[in-house]
């Protein structure tokens, strides 16, 4: 056990060896460099398991490797030093996120023999050395054991996500999107770094667990009552909180920064199933988890954490429903799953958080790597129009992909109705007691009928009916380094969900909510950083619908099952033929809003090219103007003045003469006055 | 006597690199100027000295006094050491002059040996300037900095070279005076015998100026730092005293942008931390909000100037205006991050907008055209320079692990706790903000000229920047991460040289 | 009976405001070279009307002084004159205005 958590490091370290190995000597490597990613990966993977197993059984870790700075600091709650340093904390949740990670980081590196290699692709080695540095960023960002090491490690995971989905770099769209992604992404680590600074200068640490860390920290400062920074202790808690959010809506592309997440589809399809699935997107998520003690100590920033994501889900579902692009509505199904992890975090349902968290990183990496091998099948076509019939052409993807869409849909028994249906149920019975949470729970139901349709929207489109293009009649044959991953992710999107099969728990009485214990730190872990602890935190109280638990977990299942399936069958009835015709016409004007994201892109492109460019612009113009003018009239007056005055200088030497004698005689009569003389 | 030989040294190689003939010029001012890099980083490892060279308690390392001058009452002596502040300044300045001499090799072919001549000649006025400590003397090297640079600027500069070269020695030199006039009142109004920074110091600490010329001891004790920080605010520089940088940047060749951006403005920051901010405590908290809010604007300012710019040097040259605002925001915080932060920052600027300014100098090698708007897809042709480009460009963009984020780091957590400083926490988040338009600008510019595909409208045929053109980036990158995985390298030692300044224990 | 200090120093005046009238008034450079001559001896008079009312030779000593050097003078200015003339054919100082600005 001991062995495992000292082997921890090397999980972080193997992928960034792979990254320096692939970038030095790609080149002279099969498969330029590709198979260091594996190996590393499957290295990292494979100690990840025996961290879970350590964990399992009974143990917990955390060790400070490196002080990267120290020095005296006057916090606000009296400490006089502070020191920043790289550790790692290895309790369930990072137990469990270390292996979803490695997993799905080696899926894709195996997955994208297949994808990248076969198509002459030139670039092979950055693609794998990037892939790398991605996977060892975002490991580092998991295991971090302070707010200061996971905030560099998301950066770093940013600039990984800026470099892939720029990876095509020679279109004109593809770093246009990687811009538009790390810049938006960047407007919400403003926030982070902010929350980061103001919680270090509060409470003069930034760890996450122990006596010291700054939850327990801001946990006794609320409860002395103390004055921080001029605010009680609760609402600065609630700002500083906040201002970390903004980092995670910014990562995790919750409304209103999502618009970044549909552009960088412009990467790699591989890229896209690591980002969304495992990587990027999944670290705002997980850095709410990580710091859940934090929120559960503020309902004000519960409330805004629930409503958010509410809201996303809803807002993002309506938008898938209306795309043409296979990754287009994956993308925005993402940011709509996303939304349902906040909710149920918000709602104080910690485990069904996470559990959404786990059970979508594999099918959702289930789908984009599905849809990726689709887009191999269509000879690189993303055009749903342009495809169709490919069921039977190529069966493992069909399947594989369909069990995706079914646990994204939620359709019972798939892994995802489970957590969803957790989450819903967390989300109703907080409602039930405070309306807010009501509103977020309503969108969040509403939601699920938009995600059942458009996920079989996909489907049908893509697999059903007659072909409808060349290539979807004679598809590109693709390998067993696609085969195997998606049979694997499909498998885990099937079985997953028994994790935490909490309805079936609470109706039979079983003890089979495993995840849950998991998290409760009943296998092993550290008491300040279990469901419990943060549940007594947490200051909801919730009802049931007629006072009973089973009606209320029946209800809510119920509704939600209801819907899923609902939307799948209206999918069904409009796209479940063989000439499947744009039904989305008959939107109207609201297609037209859907289709351009509610406009959302364009204020967000008009803030940066025609408030802010103009407005750059207009200062450089006062700096030209004005300020260099100023410096400018100042060198001209006295380049005027020495024009008059070089007047004087007549080159006559009588002249010169005759002013020394004038001078001489001023002097004189001036010294005469001041000393009297003349008195 | 290990400061002396630096300095020997350096002057000595300027001279010979004068007298040498043009073709072997460039080679020969490498190699010299390999001997003060390594005897610096051998100064750097034999470091001795704790707490600050000019408070009590300070060890210096390497110091030597001897009396040069007799004037009167006064004494001016030939006064040199090191403690945590100027050394690594140092250490920079050596490493960034082998490395600026490295990356002319390609640009620079006239008049070699005078060019590589005066580079040395910079370069040990730099050096003396960091280790000066005596008024007197610092200033002779402060002057003798701008000889140089402006016959650089105004010889091997691009086509408005006069315009921006005496536009910066005047502006600099006017400031220069004013800051001048300004130490002399203050060493009249004090109770001291020498020019000794260290005395004048510890006479301003222990009781402060008696009246001077009618004016009473406090009056002049605040008109004296203001004075001075306007002096000094010109070198720095602070808006709105900033417009001959951008000038200056432009039309200088490539390794005097480096040196320019790399050193020259340090000049600017370092004085103002060891004269404003360690002599005038008290003007320091009195005046904190104003010079936070020109901190503040310089920040924010200055990244929207470079927003708008489309000419890549004058981008990085806003920039620096930008990033020197963070500094003088470290220095008013006057907390121990703040103000070694601020320190911190001045050796990673240099880093960064030294390499910031080669590589675009790689490509305008190449290209030679500098603006956004006449290229695109360069990734494509010159990948290596261009990936460097990249990494330097997030560097500035404070990305973690590179030394950017560290000094911003430090800086923005001293400034949110500042005790001496009202409303710390707005001004910290306003300033904060230079971090998302300092990435809209680089992101804007990579993307129009960097990617996309390849398009070039100047006649030049673009091949691989050689070895050469590369490798000194390739030393300054590997800097920048090291100091940003390990700030502790310098920081500690910076660390001790600030605690005094604020009232700790050396 | 001795000459008194007071009619030296009248003396040098007046000389002293020939040489002045002639440098401001001529234009020939030979007339204008001589007039400073004339002001030069003024104070030579002075120097040594001095020296002999105080009775030690300082003042003497400079008047050797300012001789030699009205010598060097003479010979540096006729110089400039040859050379004016030279480069002009003429040798007014009102016509030579080249090296002002």
């Amino acid at each position: 056990m001991e062995t495992a958590f000292e082997l921890a490091p090397a999980i972080v370290l193997l992928p960034l060896a792979a990254f320096v190995v692939a970038l030095l000597f790609g080149e002279y490597m099969p498969k330029k460099g590709a198979f260091a990613g594996i190996v590393a990966t499957a290295a990292s993977f494979l100690l990840s398991l025996y961290v879970l197993a350590a964990v399992a059984s009974g143990g917990e870790f955390q060790e400070t490797y490196f002080t990267w700075a120290a020095g005296d600091a006057l916090s606000e709650t009296g400490e006089t030093t502070i020191e920043f340093t790289f550790g790692i904390l290895l309790d369930p949740l990072s137990a469990l996120m270390l292996v979803i990670v490695t997993l799905i980081a080696f899926l894709v590196h195996v997955f994208s023999l297949g994808y990248m290699n076969d198509e002459g692709e030139t670039g092979l080695r950055r693609y794998y050395a990037e892939l790398g540095l991605f996977t060892f960023s975002m490991l580092g960002f998991v295991v971090a054991d302070n707010l200061l090491m996971a905030f560099m490690f998301f950066e770093l995971v940013g600039l990984c996500s800026y470099l892939l989905i720029g990876f095509w770099f020679r279109t004109e769209s593809a770093p246009s999107a990687a811009k538009k992604a790390f810049l938006v992404t960047r407007f919400g680590d403003y926030f982070f770094l902010l929350g980061v600074v103001a919680i270090g200068a509060t409470f003069g640490t930034l760890a996450f667990q122990g006596d010291g860390s700054f939850v327990a920290e801001a946990s006794s400062a609320i409860d002395a009552n103390e004055t921080l920074f001029g605010f009680d202790a609760e609402t600065w808690v609630t700002i500083t909180g906040l201002l970390v959010l903004g980092g995670v809506i910014g990562k995790s592309a919750q409304f209103p920064l999502h618009t970044w997440l549909p552009d960088a589809m412009e990467g790699p399809t591989t890229v896209s199933a690591l980002i969304h699935a495992a990587t990027m997107v999944a670290a705002g998520v997980y850095l709410v988890a990580r710091m859940f003690g934090y929120y559960a100590l503020s309902p004000t920033s519960l409330a805004i954490i629930a409503f958010v994501g509410g809201f996303t889900a809803l807002f993002a579902a309506t938008m898938g429903v209306v795309k043409d692009d296979i990754k287009q509505v994956l993308a925005y199904s993402t940011i709509s799953q996303y939304g349902y992890m906040m909710l149920g975090l918000g709602v104080g349902g910690y485990v069904a958080g996470v559990f959404h968290l786990m059970n979508h990183a594999f099918f959702k990496a289930l789908l984009f790597l599905g849809a990726g091998a689709v887009i191999v099948l269509m000879h690189h076509e993303q055009d749903m129009w342009k495809m169709g019939g490919l069921k039977d052409k190529a069966p493992v993807t069909y399947y594989t992909f369909l069990a995706g869409a079914l646990a994204l849909a939620g359709i019972i028994p798939f892994s995802g109705f489970w957590s969803k249906d957790e989450i819903l149920f967390d989300a109703i019975i907080l409602g039930l007691e405070e309306p807010i949470f009501l509103a977020a729970y309503a969108m969040g139901l509403l939601a699920v009928f938009f995600t059942g349709f458009y996920t079989f929207r996909m489907v049908f489109l893509t697999f059903h009916g007659e072909p409808r293009s060349d290539a979807a009649r004679d598809p590109h044959p693709i390998g067993w380094n696609i085969k195997f991953p998606l049979v694997t992710l499909g498998v885990l999107a099937l079985v997953a969900g028994v994790a935490n099969l909490a309805p079936v728990g609470k109706l039979t009485g079983l003890e089979i909510t495993y995840l849950e214990f998991w998290l409760d730190g009943q296998y092993g872990g550290y008491a300040d950083l279990t469901y419990s602890e943060y549940g007594d935190t947490v200051p909801f109280e919730t009802t049931y619908i007629a006072g009973s638990e089973t009606i209320t977990l029946l209800i809510a299942a119920g509704l939600g099952l209801g819907l899923a399936v609902g939307g799948a069958v209206f999918a069904m009835v409009l796209y479940n033929v063989p000439e499947p015709v744009p039904h989305t016409e008959n939107l109207g004007s609201a297609r037209t809003v859907l289709r351009s994201n509610y406009y959302q892109d364009e204020y967000q492109v008009w803030l940066a090219e025609k408030f802010t460019l103009p407005l750059a612009r207009t200062a450089d113009r006062f700096d030209q103007s004005v300020i260099d003018g100023v410096v400018n009239g100042v060198s001209s007056v006295s380049l005027f003045g020495s024009s008059r005055m070089q007047r004087l200088q007549t080159g006559v030497v009588t002249n010169y003469a005759a002013l020394i004698i004038a001078g001489f005689i001023a002097l004189l009569l001036v010294l005469g006055v001041l000393g009297g003389w003349f008195v | 006597m290990m400061i002396e030989t630096l300095l020997a040294v350096t002057f000595a190689g300027a001279l010979l690199t004068f007298l040498a003939p043009n073709r072997i010029a460039g080679k020969l001012a490498f190699a010299i100027s390999l001997i003060p890099a390594g005897l610096s980083l051998w100064l750097f490892t034999m470091f001795d000295g704790s707490g600050n060279a000019l408070l009590e308690g300070g060890e210096l390392a390497f110091e030597n006094q001897i009396t040069w001058i007799s004037l009167g009452a006064y004494e001016i002596s030939w006064y040199v050491g090191l403690d945590g502040i100027s050394l690594p300044l140092v250490v920079l300045t050596t490493v960034l002059t082998t490395l600026a001499i490295v990356s002319s090799w390609t640009p620079i072919d006239m008049r070699e040996s005078q060019f590589y001549g005066l580079v040395l000649f910079i370069e040990a006025n730099l050096i003396g300037v960091f280790v000066a400590l005596d008024f007197f003397m610092w200033f002779i090297f402060w002057e003798a900095v701008l000889i140089p640079m402006y016959l650089l600027i105004g010889v091997w500069g691009g086509p408005r070279r006069k315009y921006a070269a005496i536009k910066f020695f005047i502006y600099t030199n006017v400031a220069s005076l004013v800051m001048f006039g300004a130490f002399m009142a203050l060493v009249f109004s004090l109770d001291v015998t020498s020019f000794a920074l260290p005395e004048v110091t510890q006479a301003m600490l222990n009781g402060g100026p008696e009246s001077f010329a009618g004016v009473g001891g406090s009056t002049v004790a605040s008109l004296v730092f203001i004075a001075m920080f306007l002096g000094f605010a010109v070198k720095v520089p602070v808006v709105p005293f900033h417009t001959w940088l951008p000038d200056a940047h432009v039309e200088a060749p490539t390794p005097a942008s480096v040196l320019l951006a790399g050193v020259l403005l340090k000049m600017g920051t370092y004085a103002l931390l060891r004269v404003n901010f360690t002599m005038f405590p008290d003007q320091v908290e009195a005046y904190a909000i104003p010079i936070a809010v020109i901190a503040v604007i310089s920040v924010i300012y200055g990244a929207m100037l470079a927003l708008a710019q489309t000419d890549l040097k004058r981008i990085v040259a806003y920039s620096s205006v930008s990033s020197m605002g963070y500094v003088i925001l470290g220095l008013i915080a006057y907390t121990n991050f703040g103000v070694g932060g601020a320190t911190f920052q001045m050796v990673s600027h240099g880093l960064i907008s030294g390499l910031m300014f080669m590589a675009v100098g790689v490509i305008y090698n190449a290209t030679h055209t500098r603006m956004v708007t006449d290229m695109s897809g360069m990734a494509d042709k010159m990948p290596i320079a261009v990936g460097i480009l990249i990494a330097g460009a997030f560097g500035y963009m404070g990305l973690p692990l590179m030394s950017g984020f560290a000094a911003e780091y430090f800086i923005f957590f001293g400034a949110f706790g500042s005790e001496v400083l009202e409303y710390a926490p707005l001004f910290t988040a306003l300033a904060m903000f230079g971090i998302v338009i300092v990435a809209g600008y680089l992101l804007f510019a990579m993307q129009r000229t960097l990617f996309g595909p390849y398009r070039l409208e100047t006649d030049y045929e673009v091949s691989r920047a050689p070895l050469h053109d590369v490798a000194p980036m390739f030393v300054l990158l590997g800097l920048i991460i090291a100091l940003g995985v390990a700030p502790e390298l310098i920081l500690e030692m910076i660390f001790d040289a600030v605690d005094p300044i604020l009232g700790g224990d050396a | 009976m001795s000459v008194g200090v007071e009619h030296y120093v009248l003396l040098s005046l007046a000389l002293f405001c020939i040489g002045l009238f002639g440098v401001l008034t001529r234009r020939n450079a030979l007339m204008f070279l001589m007039s400073v001559e004339l002001m030069l001896n003024a104070a030579n008079i002075n120097l040594i009307a001095f020296a002999f009312y105080h009775g030690n030779l300082t003042g003497q000593v400079f008047a050797l002084f300012t001789m030699a050097l009205a010598a060097a003078e003479v010979a540096v200015g006729l110089g400039i004159i040859l050379v004016l003339y030279r480069n002009f054919r003429d040798v007014d100082v009102t016509v030579p205005s080249e090296m002002r600005w």
